[in-house]
């Protein structure tokens, strides 16, 4: 049987060996999820899940993983189960097994003998697994080593090695220090992602078919952890924002400030339901509790204004670009300043806006300067992603409309940019998500103190002033210095300035201003998703 | 329309069976002669557009080379011929579709009912207005049906709907739904999307697409229809509806059509042109002499499938 490649064209039924197999790939799952809620402080690795010390819970069903994994492998080997495995369990596997036993080596020895002989039993080890990997038949090569990392992880949890308490000094000048908090989520990570990989293997039976599943929970996982990186972002700032959010917050009819709906005429005053102070007030000696309010407009309009600024002019040069012009020089110069405009750091276009902006806008930071240099900085995204966009709608559409004897600009606006809306707004989607998070420009063109009172918030509709002599109208309100999320957060944290005796918990109030931030840009990050959506349905026969 | 062009197709191969009877001696003679020879033939229609001496180049490739003909108004004529031989540039050369490609240069006359289409001043919306196409890949907008078939009368200036025009209370929205009606009926398609014209054409079958785009091109009013191998990317169903509309469509319009299904021009048309490799037009004629007794030795040789 050794080497066997001929399978039956039906398999036997497998289910009891197969579940096996899948309880391992269960584990690895489960391990994985829950090394990235303990990695967020959603989990403490201190405390304990369902009356079980976290470690103790890790660690048992690492041992879990890696022990049915191992089984699986030698009862493969005895025949016990039925398989498909390639005599060698590969290169790739090998050199992965071997890498993986030559760090674990190495880092017992420089714990044990320290210098030259940890290097030499790391090498020994790593030798010895990549022997055990590539020379055994698949099933054995492909689970033991693997198998057997896990085990050891969760080993050294469980004898409490690596406690709850455990603080490894790195011994460096700078007096880095690694904890268990952070030690223990990822090895279990690693240790889970390396099992699931073996324990794929088995349920697919090794060989062709254990590779290819193998493969596609590696895949898997890496895209897996892609949205787990977001969620563990949001679930840190959640948690630790929300205290600061709702300090002094409180809910019930007629607690809120009150606000008047006019509708037909009718004017009605009504008292919200709610009062979240932190995002209805600004800073003020008198405060009970002190807020971000005009942070939050400022932001708001902020990104309003650049897209505005931005979006006309660079869909129009898109259209230039891509219908009009010629391939030629002109164009590889446009192109070329594109780039490098995109490249430019923020800074420099924050240095821009305050040297050449402020100056020509009433002489101070204000409103308008810092939309027209955050509008500066979203061009040349807004640039080339509508044009890609453009560049993709297909010439069969161009061709159509010239037969039917329709001039270029018509095509364009009735044609071409209809169905290039969706591509257009994912441009200004991912510019907006850079943007509204910029501190260098705002601070050099827009921030006036680090704290705004809440009778300062901005507000620029109502600033509208219309004049009977020129320009006849004007807004004062864009003139004004105002201040943004992420400027109030730097200032927050690097100054430390402004806080007055009110703000019980800085922290808090520092974690809530990353919340509001994080919200207001997903919020516009939403309203972007769902125009284009709009537009996709639209373009589509759905 | 059936019952005149079958007289004329009868006539002109009695014609150019006795000419062939007189003048063709030997079989395999230069091509050169055999041109000669169709250059003098004349076709009973009047001739809708007339080529002479067309040249076109793309940079420093010579595609059509010195193409003369006649296209007879109200009738099918098939251009056939390997790939690469200059069909589809002839077809676009028709109503300056070549212009839009930079590298194009083309020399020659090509006059629209004795009006030379290739010199100053010619007013291309109008030109192609007059001279509509169909493209090889049905290429309806992905926009509702509807809005395809209204989209070049807008475009010009014939229809006024939206927004404004309500308000302005000068909508033309039922002349909208006539024309629709009217297209789509001419395109024999009302019947299968009438109650749904307001559904996105790329809803819609490959043979349904294909019959939007002629329904679209019929809806600023040829006069001629270009059709770059309307049927090539069609099941044999859709085809056999295609080319039944192409039969309806010649009694009213002049029909150009490029074609790589020898049986398809055979069955189609009226008058049938081979292109052969290198961008000659080497022998022009009724459609029954062409497959049945073609002049030149390639010709035949093409036909009957030695070789292209």
């Amino acid at each position: 049987m050794a080497g066997a490649t001929q399978t039956e064209l039906v398999s036997r039924d497998t289910s009891g060996t197969d579940a096996v197999a899948a309880v391992a790939v269960a584990i690895s799952a489960l391990l994985f999820g829950l090394s990235i809620v303990a990695l967020a402080d959603l989990v403490p690795i201190t405390g304990s899940v369902a009356g079980v010390p976290t470690v103790s819970l890790l660690g048992t069903l690492l041992v879990l993983l890696g022990g049915t994994v191992m089984a699986f492998g030698v009862g493969s080997r005895l025949e016990a189960v039925s398989t498909t495995p390639d005599t060698t369990a590969g290169l790739v596997a090998g050199v992965a097994a071997g890498g993986l036993w030559l760090v674990v080596g190495s880092g017992i020895g420089s714990l044990l003998i320290g210098g030259l002989g940890a290097a030499v039993l790391g090498v020994l080890v790593g030798a010895v697994a990549f022997a055990a990997t590539v020379l055994p038949r698949e099933d054995l090569g492909s689970t033991v080593p693997i198998g057997a990392f896990p085990v050891l992880t969760g080993l050294v949890f469980l004898t409490g090695t690596l406690g709850p308490e455990w603080v490894f000094d790195l011994g460096w000048e700078q007096g880095a220090s690694l904890t268990a908090a952070f030690v223990i989520p990822v090895a279990t990570l690693f240790s889970a992602m390396v099992a699931g990989w073996a324990a794929a293997k088995a349920y697919g039976g090794f060989g062709a078919r254990g590779r290819h599943l193998g493969a596609y929970t590696l895949v898997y996982l890496n895209a897996l952890s892609i949205v787990a990186f977001l969620f563990v972002l949001v679930a840190f700032t959640v948690v630790k924002g929300v205290p600061g959010l709702l300090t002094g917050a409180q809910f019930g009819p007629g607690v809120g400030p009150s606000t008047t709906l006019g509708l037909f005429g009718v004017e009605l005053s009504v008292r919200l339901p709610f009062s979240v102070p932190f995002v209805m007030n600004g800073v003020a000696l008198l405060n009970d509790y002190q807020g971000v309010l005009p942070a939050i407009v400022g932001t708001v309009w902020l990104v309003v204004g650049a897209v505005l600024f931005a979006v006309p002019l660079g869909v129009g040069a898109a259209v230039f670009l891509t219908e009009y012009a010629e391939r030629g020089r002109f164009t590889q110069a446009v192109e070329v300043a594109t780039n490098g405009l995109w490249s430019t750091p923020s800074i420099v276009f924050g240095l821009f806006g305050f040297a050449f902006l402020v100056p020509r806008f009433g002489n101070g930071k204000s409103l308008l300067s810092g939309m027209i240099t955050l509008g500066f900085m979203l061009l040349p995204l807004v640039l080339i992603t509508s044009r890609e966009a453009m560049l993709s709608v297909p010439d069969e559409y161009r061709d159509a409309s010239a037969a039917l004897g329709v001039n270029r600009w018509q095509t364009v606006r009735s044609v071409v940019l209809p169905a290039a809306l969706p591509g257009v707004v994912t441009g200004v989607i991912l510019g907006v998500g850079r943007i509204a998070g910029e501190t260098a420009p705002i601070l050099l063109t827009m921030a006036g103190g680090t704290f705004v009172p809440g009778g300062q918030t901005v507000d620029v509709i109502g600033g509208f002033e219309f004049t009977a002599s020129p320009p006849f109208v004007a807004n004062p309100e864009l003139l004004q210095a105002t201040s943004a999320l992420p400027y109030q957060l730097f200032a927050l944290i690097t100054a430390g300035v402004g806080l007055g005796e009110n703000v019980a918990n800085a922290d808090e109030f520092r974690w809530a201003t990353a919340l509001v931030l994080l919200v207001v840009v997903l919020s516009f990050y939403a309203i972007g998703i769902a125009t284009r959506y709009y537009f996709r349905r639209k373009l589509r026969y759905e | 329309m059936s019952d005149t062009s079958q007289t004329r197709q009868t006539s002109e191969i009695g014609e150019s069976a006795e000419t062939a009877a007189t003048t063709t001696t030997t079989i395999g003679e230069s091509d050169e002669r055999v041109r000669e020879e169709w250059r003098d033939h004349e076709f009973a229609g009047r001739a809708k557009l007339s080529v002479e001496d067309l040249n076109v180049y793309y940079g420093d490739d010579h595609a059509l080379k010195d193409v003369s003909i006649d296209i007879p108004e109200r009738s099918v004529t098939a251009l056939i011929g390997p790939s690469g031989c200059g069909k589809s540039t002839f077809l676009r050369s028709l109503n300056r579709m070549n212009d839009r490609v930079s590298s194009a240069r083309i020399e020659g006359s090509v006059r629209l009912d004795d009006e030379e289409i290739y010199q100053e001043g010619v007013n291309l919306v109008e030109l192609r207005k007059r001279v509509g196409m169909v493209f090889q890949s049905p290429n309806p907008f992905p926009k509702s049906i509807r809005d395809n078939i209204s989209y070049g009368p807008r475009k010009h200036g014939d229809l006024e709907t939206g927004l404004l025009a309500n308000l302005l209370g000068r909508s033309d929205e039922d002349e909208r739904d006539q024309l629709v009606e009217r297209c789509l009926r001419d395109a024999a398609l009302w019947g299968e999307v009438n109650d749904r014209l307001d559904d996105n054409a790329l809803g819609l079958s490959g043979g349904q697409q294909q019959r939007l785009c002629i329904a679209r091109c019929l809806s600023v009013d040829p006069e001629v229809i270009l059709m770059d191998e309307p049927a090539s990317a069609l099941d044999p169903i859709a085809t056999a509806k295609i080319e039944d509309l192409i039969d309806d469509l010649s009694e009213e319009y002049t029909v150009v059509i490029v074609t790589h299904n020898m049986q398809q021009a055979a069955r189609i048309s009226d008058q049938t042109a081979v292109f052969l490799t290198g961008g000659e037009l080497v022998e022009y004629d009724g459609t029954d002499k062409i497959f049945e007794d073609p002049e030149s030795q390639r010709v035949e040789e093409y036909i009957s499938g030695k070789f292209g």
